[in-house]
């Protein structure tokens, strides 16, 4: 009877201490090292949601020199990249259910102090929750919401801080941009949430673009579509760090991804390009040395 | 030895009952959103599908300029002569760049 009764605690025991962590999805901070500091309104993450993580792998891994860490739990199949070691974004495998049409996408992280006060914020002018605020705890909070437009963002608030403001290295992420049909008050809506300033850097294209800043540094662009073409939906687009676009286009388009922006200069001089991968998910690729010349406005 | 046998089912039971209501507040129950772990990743949220990406003209330019860089930034849009929906910055000063320090140790691609 006395050997039941251990057995018994031992197994309740075993229960209580498993229990809670059964179905556990832990996912790593987004800094490792922690950092210390806080920029909110920086653009400090990016999941991509791919229906074959191992494509995405060999597309990215080839591409842009990134390695991988799986993270195996509940019902997701998650990859951390890796650059250097250094986790920059993650790779998420989702099926598409059969005759649903849905684009794989990278989804932007915008870092904030407070996930469930910016998405009130948020909801108070025109956006709509996603998914709604939810904490992982060795990555942070966040949220998934859609702009008033419908551009898919993410809001986070890291659990290891915000990485410091440094010149991306060639494979890392260096720019953001926001395409929309009114830039301007797209950017009053990120604004509103995020405390940009805001610059008119509009050309002679005669449409609307507008640099997003904070702590002095410029963190995104709010860009006019062109209305050339009635198929577009406002959505967000972020960038690599490449030393040569044209070369890393082609490459691209041999590795089974498509050609989206053929590579031309932008305004500080170098190349600029947009690729989509081989689930058709859009990403950039900018050049940007120390040795371009600035280009004049027209 | 029955005073030290029922104590430790008891402790056993208590911690089975914690672990179960810790279950419920890691679910998020009375809290906005959810709270701690649960089955799988919340953020993969798929784009609609059918739509065009890219089709930009030669002008058409996204990056942020050099530091220093005035362009043609005049604390509001150009052309229109309303005010923009957003707050400009004050028009005398220069729309900010990208860091210039190296995290150190870039590799060539």
């Amino acid at each position: 009877m006395r050997r039941f009764e251990s057995l018994l605690c031992a197994v309740i025991f075993a229960t209580a201490s498993t229990g809670a962590h059964a179905a556990s999805f832990d996912l790593p901070p987004l800094n490792a090292p922690p950092s210390a500091e806080h920029h909110a309104g920086k653009v400090v993450w990016a999941d991509l949601v791919t229906p074959d993580l191992g494509v995405a792998e060999k597309f990215y891994g080839g591409l842009f020199g990134w390695q991988f860490q799986s993270v195996h739990a509940g019902g997701s199949d998650y990859a951390v990249a890796l650059l250097d070691g250094r986790p920059i974004g993650g790779l998420v495998q989702k099926p598409i259910p059969p005759g649903e049409h849905r684009q794989s996408a990278w989804l932007t992280f915008i870092a904030v102090r407070d996930v469930d006060m910016v998405k009130r914020t948020a909801v108070a002018h025109k956006a709509k929750v996603l998914v709604d605020s939810k904490s992982y705890p060795r990555r942070g909070r966040q949220a998934v919401l859609a702009d008033p437009e419908g551009a898919v963002f993410a809001i986070v608030a890291s659990s290891s801080g915000d990485s410091p403001d440094y010149l991306a290295e060639p494979g890392d992420w260096i720019w953001s941009s926001l395409h929309a049909k009114d830039a301007g008050t797209e950017a009053a809506f990120y604004q509103d949430l995020f405390g940009y300033d805001v610059y008119d850097l509009s050309g002679d294209d005669g449409l609307e673009h507008v640099i997003l800043s904070t702590d002095d540094v410029a963190r995104a662009s709010a860009n006019q579509q062109p209305d050339n073409a009635p198929q577009r939906h406002a959505h967000w687009l972020n960038y690599i760090r490449v030393q040569d676009a044209t070369d890393v286009a082609a490459k691209a388009v041999m590795m089974g991804g498509k050609m989206l922006v053929q590579p031309h200069p932008d305004r500080h001089g170098g190349l600029v390009a947009v690729v989509a991968d081989p689930a058709g998910a859009p990403i950039g690729l900018m050049e940007w040395s120390e040795n371009d010349t600035q280009v004049a406005p027209k | 030895m029955n005073k030290i046998r029922y104590p430790l089912l008891a402790a056993a039971v208590v911690a089975w009952t914690l672990s179960g209501l810790s279950a419920c507040a890691v679910t998020g129950v009375g809290v906005e959103g959810d709270v701690g772990y649960d089955g799988g990743y919340a953020g993969d949220y798929y784009e609609p599908y059918g739509y065009e990406y890219g089709g930009w003209g030669g002008g058409y330019r996204v990056g942020p300029g050099r530091d220093g860089h005035r362009d043609d930034h005049g604390g509001g849009p150009r052309g229109g002569g309303h005010a923009p929906a957003y707050r400009p910055a004050p028009a005398g000063r220069s729309a900010p760049s990208l860091p210039s320090g190296s995290r150190g140790g870039g590799r060539g691609r």
